[in-house]
């Protein structure tokens, strides 16, 4: 049945060559007769206590320093869900403003406030957030494994979360909110009156660097947290639309965060990347924010069309037709995504050449797109379908996905969008593509999930009430628009003159958002209501048949009682003995008896055992450090720079404290007994580990940001006639030259380290570790100099500003860096890090790979590069 | 760092990626002719050479993927089993069918230069 033979024990790779690792030892996999053999009630017994005591949640006020994924993943989404909420209001009063012409129910400001926060609200506060809430939520569950891998990442994310969401949305009520669009384009964001545009960009920069602490953590769940033998090729689909949208946002955020910083040094010290005076250009803001903002439609898309393929096949009760199809679909759509972001610019005056392009890619990703579609239908079709309440829901989104696609092709035509651009057309049409794409999928999901999630059942009553009344209510409120927009009515205007005969549509319109208001309200109630009188849910109420299903009620708080040995799509219909091998605690890791919360790693594509995995538990400094990161955030909005700066300090002091007393701890014994005659290391460093990859998943996101900083360079001389100006000054050669041999030096430095630890020469280690951070910060020093001596005024032209945004990125990492290095050098001194267990080393080595690529090219983008231009 | 293409997620991508890399050069190529140096001219007969490039990378991608894939073998397509075979045949199957996709991408993208003739 299977032929692990050939990867087990695993192949030796470069880094298993390392003296000293330990490999696993023992049988894998499991034969039928040890699957078979009973286990002693008594010692399950025991185990089990021993488990719930180390799984148990915190009581009382200490609950709030939970961070198991069941928790953190449903305040994380009850947060988005009440940010949905608040946006959907402001939503409402725009429809109440719109009704009748010439009203005067909200000024024309508090209107402009009111259209920027609905869509940055939903856009950053609902539904990228809802995604990483789900997937937190759900994703260990489908994995059979116990939680994500880094559970106070996921507690670190919701709280910067929550309170930067808290501060982005309560600017509405003070009157200050942004005002200039969702998509802030400057010169009117950037010379916009008050703190507004501040509090967007800085507010929502920090929500995007929780954002992808949330795709690091799912990214590597997906690779590395798989149960034993869940091969990528019998992964849950949901899994792979994971896989797809982490990555995506790895490659679509960083472009923001990027413009974001170039956008603030703009607002706090007129430095004039968008200011074509002194040589800037408000185009690259447009290009850096749909670089983004385009994936980001998707990244919204994809994780909701998950759920689909989730309930389908339960619904359809058989396995889904065309899996590698679908996985098609999710890459080639996350792929083509990347080439649509023009088609938002289309009216911008570019060569129609480019525009071309753009369209062309426009009209490519219908294809893998409708792929997915087609395997739902197909599915549908050869099935015997029980017409369940969350595939009423998957029914209406697809109907009026398809109908939001439909005039996605249309407007990907570029005449077409010169008639329609900024229109009520455009409206209709992104509205159709994210309640079919999104919103209705996710209340699917969520009446679908509801009894995992709570063990409780929604009622199914009122579900097709608030179903009949969203689907009418949307139709009503969106349809119109199309006409109104082809009728000409632009959008963001917060009233119209009586004559130009837009009032009736108007009128259907707003009625329809209140019928959809009234579709939520009741979903809401649903949803909220107690249902503490309410008894139990079975444990598989719908019959599903991946391994959600297989957890336990009432809920024990760990997830699978033992991690079960995979060998099929549908574990729960194929093999009907497993939920209760699973319960006995056949199979892996069914005790805990050093007290310590854990889970499975298993290899990348045939998911084989590699490591027993200690995961962290309850803490404050999670909380500790949100709220500092949210205070160097969240202070330079009102220019106070001091106490932004000390609260930075103190967050990274707090990361440092929690990183050195919950992480790669020293193992009491480097192997463990993980049930089934099979024995694993406590202890892995390299490109086994979690945390290995979770730096290397990070690290190509910061490369994204830094290669968004150097297409800002291109795109400056390409766009304008005066990059660089004639006779300016240029960075000095001679100082450039040593920052790069400095920064080489001391990577150098850094990966000798980690070879002669291993070797076991500590004194060696730690003078190569004492050296390093010297060499990083002389490196620093040469290149600000470099660019300090020829008197480059960063205010005067865009030039010069382009060349100190890339020294100040160069100086941040240098920190950094130095910052880690100094934590080894210290985990070598205080014996946290030894030749055996160094995985700190490890990791630190890996950034600094990163760090002397993106070092070397940034000197040779500041010192060289303007130098040919 | 890619390993065995039979095992590897990283060889299943490599078709997207000439896309992806394909579009870039046509955006990038396209900007500079049309506003530094050659005009449209120059723009078109880059993009139409980057996508032959593209074409044959991607056709021999995708020819590899479908000797993975292995579907005249026995005919499989839906590779649900436990076994390498499966591993190996899936990948193939999900890599040939992006090469495919890609394909047609950057079939499509090549039209515009083939229609416009200006840099306007």
């Amino acid at each position: 049945m299977t032929d692990f033979a050939d990867t087990f024990p695993p192949r030796g790779t470069r880094s298993d060559a390392e003296p000293g690792d330990p490999q696993p030892q023992g049988i894998y996999p499991p034969t039928e007769e040890m699957l078979n053999a009973p286990v002693d009630p008594a010692v399950a017994k025991a185990q089990e206590n021993r488990l719930r005591a180390v799984w148990k949640q915190p009581q009382g006020w200490r609950y709030w320093s939970a961070v198991n994924n069941s928790e953190v993943g449903a305040w994380y989404s009850l947060t988005a869900f009440a940010f949905m909420l608040a946006a959907g209001v402001l939503a409402l009063l725009m429809r109440v403003q719109l009704a009748v012409p010439d009203n005067d129910f909200i000024s024309a400001d508090r209107f402009n406030q009111f259209f920027t926060m609905h869509g940055s609200a939903m856009m950053f506060l609902f539904a990228v957030p809802m995604f990483e809430a789900i997937s937190i939520l759900l994703l260990p569950a489908f994995l059979g494994a116990r939680d994500m891998p880094f559970p106070r990442l996921s507690a670190y994310g919701y709280w910067s979360f929550l309170i930067g969401g808290i501060f982005v949305l309560g600017s509405v009520l003070f009157d200050v909110a942004p005002n200039s669009g969702w998509f802030m384009y400057p010169p009117l964001a950037t010379e916009a009156e008050g703190p507004g545009s501040d509090i967007w960009l800085l507010g929502l920069s920090f929500i995007e660097v929780a954002s992808i602490a949330a795709a690091v953590e799912l990214i590597v769940g997906v690779i590395k947290c798989r149960p034993p033998g869940m091969r990528i090729n019998l992964m849950p689909l949901y899994a792979w639309y994971v896989l797809v949208v982490g990555g995506m946002i790895l490659f679509a955020f960083p472009p923001l965060i990027a413009g974001d910083f170039l956008f603030e040094m703009q607002r706090s010290f007129d430095w004039p990347f968008f200011d074509p005076e002194r040589g800037g250009d408000p185009m690259l803001w447009q290009h850096l924010f749909w670089i983004f903002g385009h994936p980001e439609v998707y990244i919204i898309f994809l994780p909701s069309i998950a759920i689909a393929a989730m309930v389908v096949p339960t619904a359809a009760r058989r396995p889904i037709t065309g899996y590698s199809w679908i996985v098609l679909s999710a890459v080639g759509t996350g792929f083509l995504s990347f080439g649509l972001w023009v088609h938002h610019m289309f009216t911008t005056g570019l060569p129609s050449l480019s525009l071309g392009f753009f369209s062309a890619a426009s009209e490519a990703v219908v294809i893998p797109t409708g792929v997915q579609l087609f395997a739902f239908v197909a599915t549908l079709m050869v099935g015997r379908v029980k017409m369940i309440l969350p595939m009423l829901w998957i029914a209406g989104a697809l109907a009026i996905f398809t109908a939001g696609g439909l005039t996605g092709i249309m407007v990907a035509v570029a005449p077409f969008d010169w008639q329609v651009h900024d229109t009520y057309f455009i409206v209709a049409h992104l509205h159709y593509t994210l309640f079919g794409g999104m919103i209705f999928p996710i209340i699917g999901g969520v009446y679908y999930f509801y009894p995992f999630i709570t063990k409780k059942k929604m009622s199914d009553r009122l579900g097709r009430w608030a179903f009949w009344l969203m689907f009418t209510g949307f139709n009503l409120c969106f349809l119109p628009m199309h006409v109104t927009g082809l009728q000409g009515m632009p959008r963001r205007v917060f009233t119209y003159p009586e004559e130009l005969g837009w009032n009736a549509l108007n009128m259907v319109s707003t009625i329809g958002a209140f019928v959809t208001a009234a579709g939520v309200l009741v979903f809401a109630w649903d949803l909220l209501r107690p249902k503490s009188r309410q008894p139990l849910t079975e444990r598989n109420p719908w019959g599903g048949g991946t391994l959600e299903w297989a957890h336990d009620v009432p809920d024990p708080g760990w997830g699978a009682r033992s991690v079960p040995y995979i060998t099929s799509r549908y574990p729960l219909w194929d093999e009907p003995e497993l939920v209760g091998r699973m319960d006995a605690g056949r199979f892996y890791i069914p005790d805990a008896p050093e007290g310590k919360r854990e889970t499975i790693v298993t290899s990348a594509v045939d998911a084989v055992p590699q490591h027993v995995a200690r995961v962290t538990g309850p803490a404050w400094c999670t909380i500790v450090a949100a709220v500092f990161t949210g205070g160097a955030f969240i202070f330079p909005t009102f220019h106070w720079y001091l106490p932004a700066i000390v609260c930075g300090v103190l967050a990274i002091a707090t990361v440092l404290y929690w990183l050195w007393t919950s992480t790669a701890q020293i193992p009491e014994a480097p192997m463990k007994d993980a049930g089934l005659g099979l024995r694993l290391p406590t202890y892995v460093s390299g490109a086994k580990a979690p945390g290995w990859w979770a730096v290397f998943i990070t690290m190509l996101g910061d490369s994204t940001a830094f290669a968004s900083l150097v297409f800002g360079v291109f795109f400056y001389w390409t766009a304008r006639p005066d990059f660089p100006p004639e006779g300016a000054d240029h960075a000095n050669l001679a100082l450039a030259a040593l920052a790069a041999a400095f920064v080489a030096a001391s990577w150098g430095a850094t990966r000798i380290a980690r070879s002669q630890n291993r070797r076991g020469n500590v004194a060696r280690t730690r003078l190569l570790l004492a050296a390093a951070p010297v060499l990083a910060l002389a490196s620093a020093a040469s290149l600000v100099g470099a660019v300090w001596l020829p008197d480059m005024d960063p205010v005067s032209h865009v030039y010069p500003a382009m060349m100190w945004a890339l020294v100040v990125w160069f100086c941040a990492h240098v920190l950094l860096g130095v910052i880690m290095q100094g934590y080894c050098l210290a985990g070598s001194v205080f014996g946290k890090l030894t030749p055996r267990y160094d995985a700190d080393l490890w990791n630190t080595a890996l950034f600094w790979h990163f760090k002397l690529v993106m070092g070397l090219v940034g000197i040779a983008v500041i010192a060289l590069l303007p130098r040919m231009l | 760092m890619l390993g065995h293409r039979h095992s590897s997620l990283w060889h299943m991508i490599l078709a997207p990626t000439v896309w992806a890399v394909h579009f870039c050069v046509l955006y990038g190529w396209t900007a500079v002719q049309c506003a530094r140096a050659g005009g449209p001219d120059a723009a078109r007969t880059g993009v139409l050479v980057a996508t032959a490039v593209a074409l044959v990378a991607i056709v021999v991608l995708g020819w590899k993927a479908w000797k993975q894939w292995d579907y005249l073998d026995d005919f499989d397509y839906v590779h649900d089993q436990p076994t390498t075979e499966h591993r190996r045949e899936f990948l193939g199957h999900a890599g040939w069918l992006l090469a495919i996709v890609s394909a047609i991408g950057v079939g499509f993208n090549a039209l515009p230069a083939i229609f416009i003739r200006s840099c306007l």
